[in-house]
């Protein structure tokens, strides 16, 4: 069980890790819509076929 | 999209009889309205983006349609302008577009596909909700005018936006909120990790220093939860004392802050029991409320936006002999601008040369043009009708009387829905309440048998955490919010579901709302047997093509017109021309030389004339919406009682009120007569709701318990509106009590089951029945149920 004593504060410091990228990410502007990339993903797949067949 | 042969493939309006333009889309011959269409379809198949008009939702009929007069765009490719509308990021640039006339996402696919391929641009992102489009571009070869030209092209309204309105405090609060939330999930996440080890070992037994670290490590997880992610209920309950008026947070507050502080207390004094686990869940769910609560207040329309689509990008300034065109954004009060004919007037101003009449519809509501002569007060927003003047401007930018409007209507936004406030209020009364019965649980335990005392106050204190009487509001606004967008509902305040499910009585607003708004030629008469309907329609078309009077839009016919020379504006009378050697006049029976009179008063008369003798004369009438009779119908059989205001003249509103069945019409009201019939309603014991689209019902709106505001009217009406209806249809308002009554239904029943759960769970963990485990069970379902249960919401039909 002593292992825990090294495994927690390591378990610690990588969520120390993930809330400083996601601050980082919130503060690049990616969470400011929310909306869109939803919709563009879809949207981009669906046409590419099309445009090189109807140039 | 299959569009029905007789309205046009491209903006969906009615395709004239005497148009035979077509355009080959995928395979197909497709019928479109003018020659404008007709471009922009083929633009998009020429580009390959066909796939658009698959893609798109159905199109309001005009949506898309292209302005009739190209903008000068060149002028945004000066220097000043560059500066203006872009900001430098290292070698490139951005500028943020607000683009107007977008309605779906396909039309966002669209522009981003399109704009992507112009040379000399690196992206283009288009945000559908907020109408925005950000384009970046290397700063060397920056310009505007192509990008703004196309944009235009496809049918858009492009409106550079300078980058200090493009940081709104929205962004900021939702990026605060989401990191807020981060913290506060993570944290819970970890805590309850530590706490399920923690009450495991209650059972295996627990080696104490191994208890002592966990608690060491739940405590230091908990404490960026409680200071960072629960700043905001703390700061407010605060504020709350220092202002003598305690709000809601501060039960929260008591209740966080003392858990948390009790907790330390155990940890450092190897106490019996530590809190950390509820603390952090209960900053979690509070915080996702707020959350959800506010991304469902930003889903509204973006009033910088809208009032800077009101103003013009750019005036005239006149700098002594020459002529300057600036952005308005640099205009000080002194300047003198050059306002030609049928543009919007950019500031506040005194008219300094010139006479011309001007729409002030927007802020006044009143549809008829306003002369205005040397020395009167023009207002920002409103639209010089007749010829070129000039202006001294007064007042620029938010000091104007729009943008005095829209900051009042600004303020209103930043309240908290009461409903969602008194939720809260209960929840947190619940947690000073649990804490009491906590106390006294564990003080009748620590007697009776000191040993349970610890695991039973743990398990009161967990089964008892009022998250789903926290949720149990927010979770049912915010999927009663996203569904009703998708209905075509904007909700704007959170306030509107729940003082909509009580509604008692609508009130209308006539011009705009009930009919279309639009004049129409209802009948046409030929007093001169010489000319035929035909001839007169459009020998009449063709004359008041000059004219910018917003009568003159009821002659449009599109078809070859005759040639009119020497066309001449009368202001307040008519038009005048030569067509074919013959001197032609459409005006007032006056102006035109004499006329039958019509009886009919409930119309306007235009009067056509040869020569000194009429002609013909026509009926103009703003006609009912089509669905105005149904709509009403149901909203009887949904209990609500009607009611018509209108500023309008007694038989103007009598004939629509006699249409529609409505007994109580009042005509010829004032804002301050509409606001005196709503509150003497009020009075009566009524929920009124108002719908409206006039900036001027902006009080009245304000007034109404509830506002609905449809999105073709003006859009400052809409910004002090609770409910905004996309597209041209009455109907959504029968949908919108519908949903609201489901809404308040949902919410009740969430609110019932939570406490009914908190009530059964209690005395059932106070005598020691539920072990630990099973109360966070029975607490992790008790939330699941409420939101499950909100999500109903979403299937509503």
């Amino acid at each position: 069980m002593s292992i825990l004593y090294v495994l927690i504060p390591l378990a610690l410091l990588l969520l120390g890790g993930a809330v400083w990228a996601f601050f980082w990410a919130v503060g690049s502007g990616q969470f400011d819509d929310l909306d869109t990339p939803a919709i563009r993903v879809i949207m981009d797949d669906d046409t590419k076929p099309d445009q090189e067949e109807k140039p | 999209m299959t569009t029905p042969s007789d309205t046009c493939f491209h903006c969906a309006l009615p395709v004239p009889a005497a148009c035979n333009l077509t355009v080959e889309i995928e395979d197909e011959q497709r019928p479109v309205c003018c020659p404008g269409c007709k471009a922009v379809a083929e633009l998009i198949r020429d580009t390959g983006m066909s796939r658009y008009y698959d893609l798109r939702d159905a199109p309001d009929p005009g949506i898309g349609r292209p302005p009739e007069e190209a903008a000068e765009w060149s002028v945004f490719d000066s220097k000043d302008m560059l500066a203006a509308f872009t900001e430098p990021d290292g070698e490139m640039s951005e500028a943020t577009i607000y683009v107007g006339g977008m309605y779906c996402s396909a039309c966002s696919w669209l522009i981003e596909s399109t704009l992507g391929k112009q040379p000399g641009i690196s992206s283009a992102e288009v945000n559908p909700i907020t109408h925005r489009l950000r384009l970046r571009f290397p700063s060397e070869d920056a310009k505007l005018s192509g990008h703004l030209a196309t944009l235009a092209n496809l049918g858009y309204q492009p409106q550079p936006l300078s980058p200090d309105s493009t940081t709104r405090p929205e962004v900021t609060e939702q990026r605060t909120a989401l990191k807020r939330l981060l913290v506060a999930s993570l944290g819970m996440m970890q805590v309850m990790m530590f706490a399920v080890a923690l009450y495991a070992m209650d059972f295996q037994g627990i080696d104490a220093d191994m208890q002592h670290f966990l608690r060491l490590v739940s405590f230091f997880v908990t404490t960026p939860v409680v200071l960072y992610a629960a700043k905001p209920f703390f700061t407010s309950a605060w504020r709350g004392v220092i202002g003598k008026k305690p709000g809601m947070d501060l039960p929260v507050s008591i209740a966080v802050g003392s858990a948390y502080v009790a907790s330390i207390f155990a940890t450092f004094t190897r106490g019996e029991a530590v809190w950390f686990d509820s603390v952090t869940m209960f900053v979690f769910f509070l915080t996702l409320g707020r959350f959800l609560e506010m991304r469902a207040r930003h889903r509204s329309i973006d009033r910088s936006a809208a009032l800077s689509s009101l103003l013009p990008n750019t005036a005239t300034r006149i700098d002594g002999e020459s002529h300057a065109v600036v952005p308005v954004s640099q205009l000080v009060a002194g300047d003198s601008v050059l306002i030609r004919a049928g543009d919007p007037i950019p500031a506040d101003g005194i008219l300094d040369s010139g006479t011309t009449s001007v729409d002030e519809a927007l802020l006044t509501g009143e549809a008829r043009p306003q002369p205005k002569a040397l020395g009167d007060e023009l207002s920002a927003g409103s639209v010089n009708l007749d010829s070129m003047i000039e202006m001294i401007v007064t007042k620029t930018g938010g000091d104007t009387t729009l943008g005095t409007i829209s900051r009042l209507s600004e303020r209103a936004r930043y309240a908290r829905p009461a409903f969602v406030t008194l939720a809260d209020k209960i929840a947190s009364y619940i947690v000073v309440a649990l804490l009491v019965v906590a106390t006294v649980v564990a003080t009748y335990w620590y007697w009776a048998d000191p040993d349970r005392a610890f695991v039973i106050t743990l398990s009161v204190l967990v089964v008892t955490c009022p998250c789903a009487l926290a949720l149990a509001t927010p979770a049912a606004f915010a999927a009663a919010g996203s569904r009703l967008s998708q209905l075509r509902l904007l909700v704007t305040n959170g306030n509107a579901v729940e003082s909509l499910s009580r509604a008692t009585l609508a009130m209308f607003d006539k011009t705009g709302t009930l009919t279309v708004g639009l004049p129409k030629i209802a009948a046409a008469f030929v007093v001169d047997n010489a000319f035929t309907e035909r001839d007169c329609r459009r020998v009449a078309a063709a004359l008041e093509h000059a004219s910018t009077h917003p009568l003159a839009r009821a002659f449009a016919l599109q078809e070859p017109l005759p040639s009119v020379s020497s066309p001449e504006i009368v202001v307040g009378q008519g038009v005048s021309g030569v067509i074919d050697g013959r001197e032609w006049r459409i005006g007032n029976a006056e102006f035109v030389g004499g006329g039958a009179a019509a009886d009919d008063s409930t119309a306007t008369h235009v009067f056509l004339g040869v020569e000194g003798n009429a002609v013909a004369w026509f009926e103009i009438k703003d006609e009912l919406r089509p669905d105005a009779v149904q709509t009403l119908k149901s909203l009887r059989q949904l209990g609500l009682k009607m009611s018509l205001v209108s500023g309008d003249n007694k038989v103007a509103v009598g004939s629509v009120a006699q249409s529609l069945a409505i007994r109580d019409a009042h005509y010829e009201c004032t804002p301050e007569d509409k606001l005196a019939i709503i509150e003497a309603a009020q009075q009566r014991g009524e929920c009124v709701v108002m719908i409206g689209d006039g900036i001027n019902d902006a009080p009245v709106l304000a007034g109404a318990d509830t506002s609905i505001a449809p999105a073709h009217g003006a859009l400052l009406a809409q910004t002090s509106a609770d409910v905004i209806m996309l597209g041209d249809s009455l109907a959504p308002l029968t949908t919108a009590i519908e949903m609201s009554r489901k809404t308040m239904r949902i919410v009740r029943q969430n609110l019932a089951w939570a406490i009914v759960y908190n009530a059964l769970a209690l005395p059932l963990a106070a005598a020691g029945f539920v072990p630990p485990w099973l109360a966070a069970i029975g607490m992790s379902a008790s939330s699941l149920v409420v939101v499950l249960n909100a999500l109903r919401l979403n299937r509503f039909e």
